[in-house]
């Protein structure tokens, strides 16, 4: 845990802003939402990749989070429970949904013909030094939702794989390979983007 | 070691460990060593992304009429 007092926007150190919102404090429930709000927003945004149900799960994280506030003793950092609690809510309700599962082939069959090379053994560009942001949260979102979720949770977000193993309900080594998945995914996404550049050049 | 067995076991390696066989195929194969490569990088840029976005103001309305209607909020007391 951090030893700097963070103080938020109205003032309050959020400790006290906790205590108080503990006790029912109206003000501090809107100081610590406005504190969160935006990391909470991006996590849902990036875990769903859509405007309407981010901002739904925000919603329900926030209320969750204020049902539950007189529990929260302080043994971790209040974000880092607050985003525990905001993970559980998005998988909860991608569950609901049923998470699209995602298949091995996926991954491996070229998308189309004009897509990167998949064949082991052969070189193709490096993406070192060749990705920016706007690019890189367009091909996150674009991939598959299982693979979206791994790779926000562990790449983005920086949960373990045991963490991950424990919140997904899996092992840590179903956990490594779905990343691995991921991130080949990605890679061929963002060298699909990369030709695309190039041949408009 | 071929490629195919490598990247069969790169996801558990990737992070640290392998054996001195697949460390000596990293070693000599550019095609593999290119990928891992790659695939850090990808890891890398992922760490810098910082949430840009804030929810839209109706969130907070939910959330605020959500705690009135549970009886969760006191009026606010001045901050002293």
């Amino acid at each position: 845990m951090t030893t700097a007092k963070k103080i938020l926007a109205n003032g309050i150190p959020e400790q006290e802003a906790i205590d108080r919102a503990k006790q029912g404090d109206a003000e501090c429930f809107e100081a610590l939402y406005g504190l969160h709000k935006r990391r909470v927003y991006s996590l849902c945004l990036r875990m769903v990749g859509n405007t309407a149900e981010a901002e739904d799960l925000t919603q329900e994280a926030f209320l969750q989070l204020f049902r539950k506030i007189a529990t929260f003793r302080g043994e971790s950092a209040f974000s880092t429970w607050l985003h525990r609690l905001a993970v559980n809510v998005v998988l909860m309700h991608l569950r609901k949904k049923g998470l699209p599962e995602v298949s091995l082939e996926e991954t491996l069959e070229p998308q189309n013909e004009d897509g990167p090379r998949k064949d082991i053994g052969a070189r193709d560009n490096a993406l070192v030094g060749a990705i920016d942001r706007v690019n890189l949260e367009r091909s996150i979102e674009s991939l598959p939702p299982g693979y979206r979720i791994i790779f926000v949770l562990h790449d983005v977000e920086g949960y373990e794989h045991n963490e991950i193993a424990e919140m997904m309900g899996c092992s840590i080594g179903n956990s490594k390979s779905q990343l691995h998945k991921a991130r080949m995914k990605l890679r061929d996404l963002l060298k699909l983007s990369q030709a695309e550049r190039a041949a408009k050049r | 070691m071929t490629c195919a067995e490598f990247q069969k076991v790169l996801p558990y390696i990737i992070d640290g460990g392998g054996s001195a066989e697949e460390q000596q195929h990293l070693a000599t194969c550019q095609v593999c060593s290119d990928l891992i490569a790659d695939l850090r990088y990808i890891a890398e840029a992922a760490k810098l992304l910082v949430p840009m976005e804030d929810p839209s103001p109706r969130v907070w309305t939910g959330i605020q009429e959500s705690l009135e209607r549970e009886g969760m909020v006191k009026p606010a007391r001045k901050h002293v």
